[in-house]
């Protein structure tokens, strides 16, 4: 049951990431196509390809902490025998749990007056889409933004440093358990090769002449 | 003192397991509490401005994404083909045609891990099939790898025209001459390995075999006129034509190739046209395999930038405390000319690039040593071709070398069986790093020649 649970909530994650990158991707070229083709400029696709990028990266780093897909230096801590090299892990957890709990707290602080004091600031180019507009009730006095408030895209960063957190206390759970010994990829070989078997695999299938 | 506490601080991180990217991060964010008046709101600022100030960084998601249709579109399969065709009559014609097809590769995509892979996994097999060494196959494709990053378009150098202010046009037509020489090096070092050792020679395929291998690796090799040409001809930025290049190469996979997507059918030329099933235009955008490939890419390009924009924190820490200006006082107090400042950046970046991820130690390095070169009258771009030639050196010397360890998985060795595989080859790529380091000509010429001598505004 649980097992099913987290599946479907990494395939929700992975699909979220594909369709961040997606969006950039098309927004640019859309762009392109706008200024040769019908030789006008999207005016907001660069601000919002912008903020589509910093939402992948910030929100998927979380994603890739629980997958421990983020690269370092593994070949110190494979070469220690196993207690010292779960107390060492342990301690690379602490570290980046220092890291995001510190950061959290920044992206908290640099957020809030973005939704207090100085909800009415605007981004420069980025519409506000109708559905949104009640937040202008709750947040501006009900005056209608023109363009979308500037703590939306900004929220990336206390909701990125948030899940950061949390995937750190779990992988502190599991190397603490035993279940995962280290908190870094160590290289991206296993994905890279998991990548490379599949496309041999599909190679072979075609059966190269 | 406080400075040698800041690296001390990365790498005692790093070395006890920590992510490089968080090492970096809160190496940066300690310094600046003990010894600055910097709030950590403005450090979650410098964050967010990794993405909303640095619009040449947001090249390498598409970079990326264009690679990754490239290599499960079946790109990588029509380029070694054509390689196969053109050279693999020479002794040792198939090694030889490995690096051919990885140059190619290089100019599609800008990544050397994405090349090792998508070359990689396909000759490694043919080489051992026809009776080459499985060492002498993986530490030619490790090393011929490393070109992905030399040969335009490239992610470092994306990273370095970031951290520079360079120009990113500038810096891709640089890497052309380098990236073709040592290309030639490496296959002459092979032609000379494997007439020496009696290695096997493909039969002469004849010329319609070229011909018609080059007509179906032609709309994978199209890629690079659109990026180049499009930048050179001032049709888009580096940026857009980035994105151009992922679109393409979306449509190529999934339509002119079909090798994977809703017009995919396994097997020899089972491929179904668009004619038989035109819904598959709309049908693609929601496709698994485009999912899939879209959220490859979308876990590199996260990791990548994470690296990247805890490295712009620590570059941060670094301009705020003037730890650039301080060095190049230093550096130019000692009496360094040109000559021996260049040997020492080369010994850093070598030492650096042994430990770090190449974008990240770029990100850091990058702003510490361009001040001083362009005192010493050292070509920004020619400094940009030395620092990309160190990365790809790193990239393959242990102990952390990307290339090493995605050679392993494809080749199914040890990472160790590989370091030993590589050393012969990396040999050729030293000799190569002294050669662009002082005849920089290999690299201003062709950036010089199209677009007009460099102005360095400082």
């Amino acid at each position: 049951m649980a097992k099913t649970e987290t599946t479907r909530l990494d395939r929700l994650e992975e699909t979220v990431i594909a369709v961040l990158l997606g969006l950039m991707t098309l927004i640019t070229f859309a762009n392109v196509v706008a200024r040769y083709i019908f030789n006008s400029n999207i005016l907001w696709a660069l601000e919002a390809t912008v903020f589509l990028f910093a939402w992948l990266v910030l929100l998927g780093a979380s994603y890739c902490v629980k997958h421990s897909l983020h690269i370092g230096v593994d070949v110190v801590v494979r070469a220690l025998p196993r207690g010292l090299q779960k107390l060492f892990s342990l301690a690379a957890v602490l570290a980046c749990l220092a890291f995001s709990l510190l950061l959290l707290k920044g992206a908290w602080d640099y957020w809030s007056p973005f939704i207090g004091k100085r909800a009415f600031l605007e981004t420069n180019d980025v519409p506000m889409p109708d559905f949104l507009q009640f937040l202008a009730d709750w947040l501006n006095e009900g005056e209608r933004y023109e363009k979308m408030p500037r703590f939306i895209p900004y929220f990336a960063l206390p909701l990125g440093m948030a899940f950061l957190t949390l995937r750190f206390l779990e992988t502190g759970w599991r190397i603490l358990t035993g279940t995962q010994e280290l908190v870094i990829a160590g290289h991206e070989a296993e994905e890279l090769l998991e990548e490379a078997t599949s496309a041999s695999a599909t190679d072979s299938e075609n059966g190269r002449s | 003192m406080a400075l040698l506490l800041l690296f001390a601080m990365v790498i005692g991180l790093m070395l006890i397991g920590v992510p490089i990217a968080i090492s970096l991060g809160l190496s940066s964010i300690i310094f600046l509490l003990i010894y600055s008046e910097g709030s950590l709101a403005s450090i979650a600022q410098t964050l967010f401005s990794a993405f909303d100030g640095h619009y040449t960084l947001l090249a390498i998601p598409f970079f990326i994404l264009a690679s990754s249709f490239m290599s499960t579109g079946g790109v990588a399969r029509r380029i070694i083909r054509f390689a196969i065709a053109v050279v693999g009559h020479f002794k040792g014609g198939l090694a030889i045609a490995s690096v051919f097809a990885c140059m190619m590769f290089a100019a599609l995509s800008g990544s050397s891990p994405a090349t090792v892979v998508a070359i990689g996994t396909i000759v490694i097999a043919g080489m051992r099939q026809v009776g080459y060494a499985k060492e002498f196959a993986a530490g030619v494709i490790c090393n011929a790898g490393t070109l992905g990053i030399l040969i335009p378009p490239s992610i470092v150098m994306v990273v370095y025209a970031a951290a520079t202010d360079v120009s990113v046009g500038r810096m891709f037509l640089a890497g052309v001459f380098p990236g073709i020489i040592a290309g030639l090096m490496l296959m002459i070092g092979i032609y000379i390995y494997a007439r020496y050792r009696g290695l096997p020679s493909q039969p002469w395929s004849g010329w319609s075999e070229i011909l018609s291998s080059a007509g179906d690796a032609f709309w994978g090799l199209l890629l690079i006129v659109i990026i180049l040409g499009g930048i050179y001809g001032g049709i888009f930025t580096p940026t857009e034509a980035a994105a151009v290049a992922a679109v393409y190469a979306f449509f190529i996979a999934n339509f002119v190739y079909r090798d994977m997507g809703p017009l995919h059918r396994p097997g020899e030329d089972n491929n179904i046209s668009l004619l038989q099933r035109p819904t598959s235009l709309l049908t693609v955008w929601f496709h698994d395999d485009t999912r899939k490939t879209l959220f490859e890419a979308g876990k590199l390009t996260i990791v990548l930038m994470f690296i990247i924009a805890n490295a712009l924190i620590l570059k941060h820490v670094l301009t705020e405390e003037r730890i650039p200006q301080m060095i190049t006082e230093a550096i130019l107090a000692a009496g360094f000319g040109p000559i021996m400042f260049l040997i020492v950046v080369n010994i850093i970046l070598l030492i650096g690039g042994q430990f770090m991820e190449p974008s990240g130690l770029l990100v850091i390095v990058a702003p510490l040593v361009f001040p001083i070169a362009i005192e010493l009258g050292i070509d920004p771009i020619h400094l940009g071709i030395i620092m990309v030639v160190n990365m790809e050196i790193g990239m393959i010397t242990p102990p952390v070398g990307l290339n090493l360890f995605v050679t392993a998985g494809v080749a199914q060795m040890s990472v160790m069986g590989v370091v030993r595989a590589a050393a012969p080859w990396v040999g050729i790529m030293f000799i190569f790093l002294i050669l662009v380091t002082y005849v920089p000509i290999i690299s201003t010429f062709l950036p010089t020649a199209l677009m007009g001598p460099e102005i360095i505004t400082n």
